[in-house]
């Protein structure tokens, strides 16, 4: 059974993953990595920090970081 | 005079001079716009012509396409979304379809990227008091972030802008000074109306248009004075009626749709000429069937149109409904093996199969040249040579057991009865009885395809109008110069606001004359959008009486208002009362404009130059004659099936059908009695 703890920190943000590279729009190297939802589902991003323009957007599971029982099952 | 009509497919040019009207038809060029038209100029002639009026479907397919500039939005914190939101509508084949999207949402293709969407802090009251001020701090930081993103114009649109315009002017200043000389509208000098989302869509647009058409309409002023020309360059807008260039580039989101307008204009006009004034206008282009109606003389004008569905502009536009069928929509067999026409179009490039430009797909323009509808060396006066191998193979390509005979018989039907069923829907939305209206037809398609919907529609009769493929472009010299200064405030009308509404035509009117000098002379039209408390949409155009506004011309609008919605919908509500939205001063100048010449009474029978075999038609083959349309006498008969042809459009006599030539050439197509 999944356990949702009660969370520690007053508020809660998405883990932002600073990668490489810099902005093709702002020229800023302020890149980082991180999941969000939007419309259309949960959208894994790469995004500039600065102006966020998107980099890359792919599809992230559908029930991000949650797993359904059902598909737990094996077999 | 000169008109232009740049559509997606050709330039049509026209010249009426000395009573005489000269065409010509130009491939249009998008990579550079303005020499299909500097070329038709070219071969008609400009010099001593006193007014060009251009319109043109460029920025309109600019936007339709997302071919766009990089812009920024700039609004108030918290509402950079609602360019993305829209008013939340959905199609009706959207309601219980999940996965639709709206097409300039942020999961399509939206006008201006989310990042490039910017809230700035303020906040203004709807009275237009200020809640908080502009932070200068905070804006200028976003501004340097756009900055960095090299943005080649910003719209600007704070909420309640329309009735203070203080904190977008503050910002647009803000905005010169980070950004430097760029391209800057705000809500309130484009468009300073209620409802937020019209007005950001209408800003985001003009700055679109400004960065289109700027350059495009410079360039084509300075070529045609090197072509000699030292007349009036005008742009139609959305209700083609005229603007200077240069006016029209002050807001010119009001010139993105002008081109279908100027064909319901052109047949108001020649409605009058003939003494009909219930018509049913169908433009059937390359790409798309637009319809409108003309009631009793006059087209319907709305206050708003929509670009994509939902995606509303506050332009005045005449009212016309497209639908995808025209000669280049493709033909295909559905998943459940039924031959489908359009909506997609081959458009321009690679066009119809049978151009010989690449496109595979058959379209209806390929089933009119294998029916022996077209002539293949006469197209488009003889620009585009066809060729029907191309096109049968095309048809031969479509995954079906159907015969050939029936895939050609079944495209053509098939694009006849969808333009059939959009005209029916205009008429029910007006609540109109077609048996009371002609049908006019016109664009390069309408004349091959509409007379075969007589007996769907019950019109009274089709007119195929003279010069049906240059229709629109004609519209463009049968209109006057408009200027129109709005501004809304929301009163339920009765006597205690009839000074306030005297105040505001009075303003309205007196900025209107200080903008355009040599004001006198011309014709002032009041008018205001109304609506029945407690709906959410207007009727537009209600008619303001001259003179002060007092109690007993108040009562007069309310009375108005209820005539015009009873036009419009068919249905009276007396009993509720009336709220005034937006109230408009149009100052009107008139200009000469395009007389259809009479023709001289004709003698004689019409005779056929050849004879040709009708296919598909029918179950064998029609043998039928077949004309020059400008050989016809006026008077004279011809009796279906049978096909007139002439440089820029053919007609198809139906069987069963009789086409009378009219006094202006047109011809009149009626069932046999």
């Amino acid at each position: 059974m999944h356990q949702f703890p009660r969370p520690a920190e007053e508020h809660l943000y998405a883990q932002r993953t600073p990668v490489d590279g810099t902005c093709g729009e702002c020229g800023k190297a302020e890149l980082a990595t991180y999941r969000v939802l939007s419309e259309g589902g949960w959208w894994d991003v790469c995004k500039c920090q600065n102006c966020l323009a998107s980099l890359s957007r792919e599809r992230a599971p559908m029930f991000a970081g949650y797993t359904p029982l059902g598909l737990t099952v094996k077999g | 005079m000169l008109g232009a009509d740049v559509g997606g497919t050709f330039t049509d040019i026209v010249l009426f001079r000395d009573g005489r009207l000269s065409v010509a038809k130009v491939p249009t060029d998008p990579a550079a716009p303005a020499s299909p038209v500097i070329e038709g100029a070219r071969r008609l002639g400009v010099g001593g012509v006193p007014v060009f009026n251009h319109a043109s479907t460029m920025g309109l397919n600019a936007v339709l396409t997302r071919q766009l500039p990089k812009i920024a939005f700039l609004t108030t914190d918290g509402h950079r979304d609602m360019l993305a939101t829209g008013r939340v509508w959905r199609p009706l084949d959207g309601q219980t379809d999940p996965r639709w999207r709206r097409t300039y949402g942020d999961a399509d293709r939206p006008l201006v990227p989310r990042y490039l969407r910017r809230g700035i802090r303020e906040r203004l009251l709807a009275d237009g008091s200020v809640l908080i001020p502009v932070d200068v701090e905070q804006a200028t930081a976003q501004l340097e972030v756009l900055r960095r993103c090299n943005v080649e114009g910003v719209a600007i649109c704070l909420l309640n802008a329309y009735v203070n315009d203080d904190h977008e002017r503050q910002l647009r200043e803000l905005a010169h000074d980070v950004l430097g000389d760029v391209p800057i509208s705000i809500s309130s000098e484009a468009s300073a109306l209620a409802k937020e989302f019209t007005r950001a869509s209408t800003t985001v647009i003009d700055v679109f248009m400004k960065l289109i058409y700027s350059d495009y309409a410079a360039a084509l002023h300075q070529e045609l004075g090197e072509l000699g020309f030292d007349g009036e360059l005008n742009f139609a807008d959305c209700a083609a009626t005229l603007l200077p260039w240069r006016e029209a580039l002050k807001r010119p989101f009001r010139i993105v749709f002008a081109g279908p307008a100027a064909g319901t204009v052109s047949c108001g006009r020649f409605g009058d000429a003939i003494a009909d004034r219930n018509l049913i206008c169908v433009d059937v282009g390359g790409t798309s069937t637009d319809v409108s109606l003309v009631v009793d003389g006059q087209p319907f004008v709305n206050n708003t149109f929509e670009l994509e569905h939902d995606l509303v502009i506050n332009a005045l536009a005449a009212e016309i409904s497209s639908v995808g069928a025209g000669g280049g929509s493709i033909v295909s067999i559905s998943p459940s093996g039924d031959v489908e026409v359009g909506p997609a179009s081959a458009g321009a490039t690679p066009g119809p199969a049978c151009y010989g430009r690449g496109g595979e797909q058959p379209t209806v323009s390929d089933a009119c040249l294998l029916m022996g509808i077209l002539d293949p060396s006469g197209f488009a006066g003889g620009e585009i040579t066809l060729d029907a191998d191309l096109a049968r193979r095309a048809f031969e390509r479509l995954d079906t057991r159907l015969s050939l005979e029936q895939r050609v018989a079944f495209a053509y039907r098939i694009a006849v009865s969808n333009i059939a069923e959009e005209i029916t829907n205009v008429a029910i939305r007006h609540g109109v009885d077609p048996r009371d209206f002609s049908l006019v037809a016109y664009g390069a398609a309408g004349p091959m395809l509409l007379p075969a919907a007589l007996g769907l529609l019950n019109v009274r009769r089709v007119i195929v109008p003279p010069h049906p493929g240059l229709f629109s472009a004609i519209g463009l010299l049968s209109t006057d110069l408009v200027f129109t200064e709005s501004k809304s405030a929301y009163r339920v009308l009765g006597p205690d606001v009839a000074g306030e509404l005297s105040q505001i035509f009075a303003d309205l009117e007196a900025r209107l004359r200080g903008e355009i000098h040599g004001a006198d002379g011309v014709t002032i039209r009041r008018t205001f959008d109304g609506r029945l408390l407690g709906q959410s949409w207007e009727t537009p155009f209600i008619e303001v009486p001259d003179g002060a506004i007092d109690a007993a011309a108040i009562e007069e609008l309310v009375r108005r208002f209820h005539d015009e919605y009873a036009r419009r919908f068919g249905n009276r509500f007396e009993m509720v009362p009336v709220e005034g939205v937006t109230y408009r001063v149009q100052l009107v100048v008139a200009v000469d404009k395009v007389d259809h010449p009479r023709l001289d009474a004709g003698a004689g029978d019409a005779e056929p130059v050849g004879r040709t075999e009708l296919c598909y038609f029918a179950d064998e083959p029609l043998d039928c004659a077949e004309y020059r349309r400008e050989q016809l006498p006026v008077g004279s008969q011809i009796s279906g099936p049978a096909i007139v042809r002439e440089d820029l459009a053919t007609t198809v006599v139906g069987p069963g059908q009789l086409a009378t030539v009219g006094t202006f050439g047109e011809l009149v197509i009626e069932a046999a009695r």
